[in-house]
């Protein structure tokens, strides 16, 4: 009987010690996979991410008036546009997250760059992303503004000015239409001065304004205009002042070719664009856009130094 | 005896399991690595490609027409004089470690670095100068302005007068950015 129960007990304690030990190890099996899967899905995003910064880098634009370009994902992807006013010329961080067995992947790492200015939505979903390119000019060209849209998103921009509709339809970009007689269902409407209640945007050529979702977003030059089209209110703000933010450096840089050439060349500086640099970078928001202008135009207007009394040196 | 050896198995099988973790996860690294280091081979050289064209380096309109590839000579001075605001090496608003500008043709007298005392008369910019790391490079046309003067003489060769001139002189240069390995 004692013999009996004597092997019980052993048996019982290895089954137990079998069990527990499994256990253990499945565990740490299923734990570490789990794992190194979110990492292999933090790596694919950062790399992503790193992906279309650098693909970006080509939409810089040397005498053209806009470039198209698209990007095509493996997977459902979401762009997450931020942007940060910190610095000399503030940040373009873009964070990516993709479907993954059903799934979106969450990650902090983030991709930043200092002299990108993409406008879009806060968050852009899809598989295929068109982007187009245009140059802002205020008064010289301060940088190439990147607009991101989705494939899946149809605009259509109705009846819109002449020059608008040709620059548009030059684009060629598929999912941006422009029609004076009606939009199809399913697309963001955008309408330009009093064009009717059924729009999804608003924009006043007058005022130089648009309106989206209730909020007011404030332009100066087409470049503009398209921006506040397609990227949301903070967005929009943010990269406006990371702009001024450059038009102020970029000023500057201009001051001092004038100044250079005064001393080299016996040139005149005659260029008034210390007060654009201080007027830039104290713009507060984009409705401090309209008081800038006329500074802009005035630069622009006299943008030459006389050498020898007679002859004219353009700066930009 | 059997407790025994079953443990003895079961610590050679997590082991085991262990050391096959341990590799694929430096596989999976090593090829992050690798492919973080040829993102940045890439972007460098896309980057040199366009940087000539950003707002910084552009001639823009100042030498007539918008051209490609055409870099302010005069401008770039300007940058240089400016260039601590634009970051360093480490990290720089164009996310490189070394921009520099080389003039290839006219030479004019050895390898001298321009600065404010040496310009037009140099052959060197180094806007941002790279401790180590590999360069990529691209052809630009190098553009300033320079005071120039028509000389008059009389017909026995005499001097008569001097009618100075602001000329556009175009130069080829080569743009290197350099980048640094991730390793």
């Amino acid at each position: 009987m004692k013999k009996t129960k004597r092997g019980q007990l052993q048996i019982s304690f290895a089954w137990i010690f079998a069990i527990i030990v499994g256990a253990v190890i499945l565990f740490l099996a299923i734990y570490t996979a789990t794992k190194v899967i979110k990492i292999g899905d933090t790596a694919v995003s950062a790399k992503t991410g790193k992906e279309i910064s650098v693909l970006l880098n080509p939409l810089e634009t040397g005498f053209e008036t806009s470039v198209v370009t698209l990007i095509t994902m493996p997977v459902e992807t979401r762009i997450y546009n931020q942007c940060s006013i910190s610095g000399n010329f503030g940040r373009q961080i873009i964070k990516i997250s993709q479907k993954s067995f059903g799934e979106w992947t969450e990650t902090d790492l983030e991709t930043s760059s200092q002299n990108k200015y993409i406008f879009s939505e806060s968050i852009e979903e899809g598989k295929n992303f068109i982007i187009f390119a245009k140059p802002f000019e205020f008064p010289f060209k301060v940088s190439d503004l990147i607009y991101l849209t989705s494939r899946d998103k149809k605009f259509c921009f109705f009846q819109p000015p002449t020059r608008v509709k040709e620059e548009l339809s030059d684009l060629n970009q598929e999912n941006i239409l422009v029609e004076d007689e009606e939009c199809p269902e399913n697309s963001i409407k955008i309408c330009f001065s009093n064009s009717g209640s059924s729009c999804d945007v608003n924009v006043d050529e007058f005022q130089k304004s648009v309106e989206k979702r209730g909020e007011m977003m404030y332009y100066e030059t087409d470049a503009l205009m398209y921006a506040a089209v397609f990227s949301d209110k903070t967005t929009y703000e943010c990269q406006v002042k990371r702009l001024m933010k450059r038009t102020n450096e970029l000023a500057k840089l201009y001051d001092e070719k004038q100044q250079l050439l005064s001393v080299k060349q016996g040139c005149l500086p005659g260029v008034n664009l210390q007060l654009l640099a201080i007027s830039a970078n104290s713009l507060a928001d984009s409705s401090n856009l309209a008081s800038m202008s006329s500074i802009v135009n005035e630069v622009n207007v006299k943008n030459y130094i006389t050498c020898f009394d007679k002859f004219t040196v353009y700066l930009w | 005896m059997k407790i025994q050896q079953m443990a003895f198995m079961l610590i050679a099988v997590t082991l085991f399991f262990a050391l096959v973790g341990l590799f694929v996860v430096n596989v999976l690294f090593s090829g992050l690595k690798e492919s973080a280091a040829l993102l940045e081979e890439k972007n460098t050289i896309l980057l040199a490609s366009k940087l000539s064209n950003s707002p910084e380096f552009s001639c823009g309109g100042a030498f007539g027409t918008t051209k490609v590839n055409c870099v302010d000579f005069d401008k770039i001075m300007a940058l240089k004089e400016n260039i601590k605001e634009y970051g360093n090496s480490q990290a720089s608003f164009w996310g490189v470690s070394g921009i520099e500008i080389i003039r290839i043709y006219p030479v004019a007298g050895g390898n001298i670095v321009c600065s404010s005392e040496t310009y037009p008369n140099c052959n060197k910019v180094e806007l941002l100068k790279p401790s180590s790391g590999t360069g990529v490079s691209n052809f630009i046309a190098l553009c300033r302005k320079q005071a120039k003067s028509d000389e008059v003489y009389d017909e026995e060769g005499n001097f008569v007068a001097a009618y100075p001139y602001i000329a556009d002189v175009c130069e080829m240069a080569k743009l290197i950015v350099t980048y640094k390995e991730k390793g």
